[in-house]
């Protein structure tokens, strides 16, 4: 009922369906209307394979593009980019975590020694004082280096993220290819429209030569 | 004393080592596990007193060794300290119910660590007492 009303609405009731919907033959009314859903089926479908011919052409070049640009291999590139700077950072991080551990009992041995000469001797001469500026110090440096020690908790926070990036890329990777394979882009022959890559000077220079450099 | 310490990334279990000793565990044993996985089949060979974990890991992650840990007899009463960059309130809730016994969002600091760690053992003395 409602499609019969905004064709109605619409105007685009042909005349002789018009006539049909105000005749009493309901078979006859029927028929013509099965006309009409079929003429917008046809045109649907016609919009449609438009609409996958596009799709498919934008997937071809997508393909192109990917055996060109040799994308496939500069995504694993990015993904062993990020890995080393995952292990550079750790690695980093080991480093500074290295020398904390190295300070503290170097600050624990000044504090004590401080400590000692402090407390055998009475005079509050230039050793003494400078015992207990020791003392000070050394403490500052332990709990300074407690700080530094938690700060280096960045390579496990900024790593984190940075696995996650390795993952999507990893999917973004896995869809590009299965819709480029779904297609059959990639076996059209547009991957063998690679450029094709010199490997050494010697091959460069031979290749110039052959165009008079 | 043992501690059992879990997380994919190494410099991170040598933080929570560092801090440890700097607060005062120095006649402990810490061990090193980097997945969940791991952690359970060292912890089903030998006794632990306290297990500090991540969240994320490859294989088996933190909450999953949490619930297995809670689900085996001989471990289940083992308190475990979660730390985690998980700061999603779904998460935290999670670990809750799942029975965690400390909670703390990375990145933390030693006096935060201090808080938690004597909190689980306060609890577990008066329980104990209370046993």
């Amino acid at each position: 009922m409602n499609a019969q009303v905004s064709l109605m609405e619409g105007g685009s009731v042909p005349q002789e369906l018009h006539d049909l919907l105000n005749s009493a033959d309901g078979a006859a009314f029927e028929q013509a209307l099965d006309v009409l859903v079929r003429q917008r089926e046809q045109r649907m479908f016609r919009a449609l394979g438009l609409l996958a011919r596009d799709l498919h052409d934008a997937v071809r070049r997508l393909g192109g593009d990917l055996a060109q640009e040799g994308v496939p291999g500069s995504v694993a590139d990015a993904r062993q980019h990020l890995h080393d700077v995952l292990e550079m950072s750790s690695q980093a991080a080991h480093r500074s975590l290295d020398f904390a551990e190295r300070m503290r009992p170097q600050a624990d041995a000044v504090a004590a020694k401080a400590s000692t000469l402090i407390e055998s001797t009475m005079e509050s001469d230039g050793a003494r004082a400078l015992a207990v500026q020791a003392q000070s110090f050394a403490t500052e440096c332990r709990e300074g280096l407690a700080d530094f020690v938690v700060a280096q908790s960045w390579q496990d926070l900024s790593g984190q993220r940075i696995k996650k990036v390795v993952n999507f890329i990893g999917s973004v990777e896995n869809s590009l290819l299965e819709l480029v394979s779904l297609t059959g882009a990639l076996a059209t022959g547009e991957a063998a429209a690679a450029p094709v890559k010199v490997t050494s000077q010697d091959e460069a220079d031979r290749l110039l030569s052959e165009f008079g450099f | 004393m043992k501690i059992l310490v879990v997380d994919d990334f190494s410099t991170m279990r040598r933080i929570v080592r560092n801090l440890l000793v700097e607060l005062g565990f120095t006649n402990t044993l810490i061990q090193e596990a980097d997945d969940g996985n791991n952690a359970l089949t060292m912890l089903r060979a030998n006794p632990f007193d306290l297990v500090v974990t991540d969240w994320n890991m490859p294989n088996m992650t933190g909450i999953d060794l949490l619930r297995a840990i809670r689900a085996e007899p001989s471990l289940k009463g083992m308190p475990v300290l979660m730390v985690t960059a998980e700061n999603n309130r779904d998460q935290i809730i999670a670990a809750a119910q799942a029975g965690v016994n400390g909670y703390i969002v990375k990145p933390f600091t030693a006096v935060t660590l201090q808080e938690k760690l004597t909190k689980i053992f306060e609890r577990l003395a008066a329980s104990g007492a209370a046993a």
